[in-house]
């Protein structure tokens, strides 16, 4: 059986225009071992525009992954760390007076790069925080009274450590929803954490990484996405999704409707979509499937469920829901 | 709470002689709870050359002063007769102690016109004051608690009840198993291939009634999905391909991958805007009929 005319040639050019990230994901290989599908995660959120929140416990290599990623996609890249004693100014910018000329300057913040790692980001005071994420939606900073436009790309991966909570600023459930994806950085497999501990305990010279992308590369893999073809049957499929969150008992989920305090906002069914067509386009594939859709719905959405005092009391977490719902929204 | 109001009188030792003051005391009341507070009002007679003052001995190793507390003292009144004169105090004191309280000494000054101590008086009030306590006061150790009833069942009138719950309890398992048996035994009579095989019939007759092609896809899809659910006992309806084609390699199902090829065609018409045409839609319908027929025999796995 053959595919429509313009979704073959869709297809052959999504092949041709997906090498660069066969090759940025060989380089990150040299210096990352496992955590695979977190790679996978950050080229989803690079290829439709979206920021990322990663969540894991320290030594799990978050940064390396971070800071390789933007080395191998030739992309200028910024850690921040975030402090309790931060200010807006230390991440955006600020006015700067020069007595020369009796004048004020802006002086750019550490915000204007390709690839932001906000390093506990829950660490600094929701001022901080806004003026991050603020940043991140609008990808544009004002300093004083003059505006600058973000270059694009433009991505922030915020990390966060889910066992520390002493001394730290929850984000809002407004803030978070602004990222794209959440996702659990999770330990390595025992044949990994092997790997890991003979390449790293050596005193040799780290291989460096050499940048195999150019940002028109992602720039076309992104005009490619965008015409990836997606089907109502799809398109209902991932509103079903997100709508369970908010109504399970309409989906034969009624024991849910305690469990969850609110659900997925609309900007989840966005997010959902576009994941899902740039996780189509890892696959080389012209066209999305449910497939696409389950591989990214708990990233996508774990973040967007608050779970209900209920929920609590069982320790059911917001991957117990979207596993139930999963099992109960009928697949097309 | 009133309590009968007395009064009470006492004269000084030195009473009579004329140049020793007289003194009289009054209590109300005379019987009060512990606690309770009492008025004594004192009275002076004395020459009414010297001005008398009251004072309270608050001495803790005196016994009876130890049942007294003094709360206020005031001057009443200071009526002049001739040649002598009369002063009146009240004192208002707090009582505690059990039984007959007797007021404590009070001291009794005398001061000339230009405040010095002429004479001293020490007065001990011949009245008593009877205190009730709140408590029993004849109890001083804590009566032993008295240990709890045991219910006197006999074990043979239990007997019969724990018997007769054992029994029931079987009896409802007895007929939940016998109840499933027969709701498996209905649903294996109904034979799912045999459905999957009626309703491709059924699609095949709307093929060629007309029904679009990519129509018969998708009801070729929940037709697979439908038997594979039912015959291997997989959730094939909420799986995507890919889920589906896990669970039946886990099975180690022989001939897997022409159900496979069945879906994933079936995909491409779904969500890739495929067009097949009537006679591909045939080919896959008796692709299907055999897939079906093939695996009918193969033992779907245990629960």
């Amino acid at each position: 059986m053959q595919l429509a005319v313009e979704l073959e040639e869709l297809g052959t050019q999504i092949i041709e225009a997906s090498r660069f990230l066969e090759h940025a994901e060989e380089e990150l290989s040299l210096r990352i071992i496992g955590q695979r599908d977190v790679i996978r995660r950050v080229f989803i959120a690079m290829l439709v525009n979206g920021h990322i929140l990663l969540e894991g416990v320290p030594g799990l290599a978050k940064t390396l992954i971070v800071s390789t990623f933007a080395a191998a996609m030739n992309l200028k890249f910024q850690r921040i760390q975030f402090t309790p004693d931060m200010l807006p100014a230390d991440l955006v910018g600020t006015m700067i007076y020069n007595p020369k000329d009796l004048e004020f300057y802006p002086r750019k913040g550490p915000v204007f790069a390709n690839v932001i790692l906000a390093d506990e980001i829950n660490r600094s005071p929701a001022k901080v925080q806004s003026a991050l994420l603020e940043a991140m939606q609008e990808r544009q900073v004002t300093i004083g009274s003059q505006t600058f436009s973000l270059q694009e790309p433009f991505m922030v991966l915020a990390t966060q450590n889910p066992i520390e909570h002493e001394g730290t600023y929850l984000l809002p459930e407004a803030q978070v929803d602004r990222f794209m994806m959440k996702v659990i950085v999770d330990y390595p497999s025992y044949d990994e954490e092997l790997e890991i501990m003979l390449r790293s305990a050596t005193n040799a010279r780290k291989v460096p990484v050499r940048a195999v992308v150019q940002s028109d590369d992602i720039f076309r893999a992104r005009t490619l996405i965008d015409r990836i073809y997606v089907d109502p049957r799809v398109q209902r499929y991932i509103v079903d999704l997100v709508v369970a969150t908010r109504k399970p008992a309409q989906y034969g989920m009624a024991e849910l409707e305690t469990m969850i305090e609110y659900g997925a906002s609309p900007r989840a069914s966005i997010f959902l979509l576009l994941a899902a067509k740039a996780h189509a386009f890892l696959q080389h594939r012209p066209y999305i499937t449910p497939e696409d859709v389950k591989a990214i719905v708990y990233d996508t959405l774990r973040h967007r469920i608050r779970p209900g005092y209920e929920a609590e009391a069982d320790n059911i977490k917001p991957a117990d829901i979207i596993r139930q719902i999963l099992q109960h929204v009928q697949v097309p | 709470m009133t309590f009968p109001m007395s009064l009470l009188t006492a004269r000084s030792a030195a009473a009579g002689k004329t140049e020793q003051p007289a003194i009289t005391v009054m209590v109300i009341p005379d019987s009060v709870l512990v606690g309770d507070r009492i008025r004594c009002i004192f009275s002076i007679s004395h020459s009414g050359k010297e001005v008398a003052t009251l004072e309270w001995r608050a001495v803790t190793d005196i016994l009876s002063s130890r049942s007294f507390e003094l709360i206020s003292s005031k001057h009443l009144s200071s009526t002049p007769f001739p040649g002598s004169s009369q002063e009146r105090f009240e004192l208002e004191l707090a009582v505690f102690g059990a039984g007959h309280q007797t007021l404590p000494p009070v001291t009794v000054a005398f001061r000339d016109s230009k405040g010095r101590v002429t004479k001293k008086v020490v007065y001990t009030p011949p009245v008593s004051v009877f205190v009730r306590a709140l408590t029993d006061s004849s109890m001083h150790d804590f009566a032993p608690l008295k240990p709890p009833l045991k219910p006197q069942i006999p074990f043979l009138l239990i007997m019969p009840v724990i018997l007769g719950a054992v029994a029931v309890a079987v009896l409802v398992l007895l007929l939940l198993f016998l109840l499933k048996r027969i709701v498996r035994r209905g649903a294996e009579k109904v034979d799912s291939s045999q459905v999957a095989q009626r309703k491709l019939r059924k699609l095949g007759s709307s093929l060629s009634a007309g029904m679009p092609p990519h129509e018969c896809y998708e009801e070729l899809s929940n037709i697979m999905r439908s038997f594979l659910e039912n015959h291997y006992r997989i959730r094939a309806l909420e799986a995507v391909t890919q889920e589906i084609e896990r669970d039946l390699k886990k099975l180690g199902i022989a001939g897997f991958e022409n159900i496979m090829n069945l879906l994933k065609q079936a995909d491409l018409v779904k969500f890739a805007d495929s067009r097949p045409d009537a006679e591909e839609s045939r080919q896959s319908l008796q692709k299907a009929s055999e897939v079906i027929r093939s695996t009918r025999h193969s033992r779907p796995p245990e629960e």
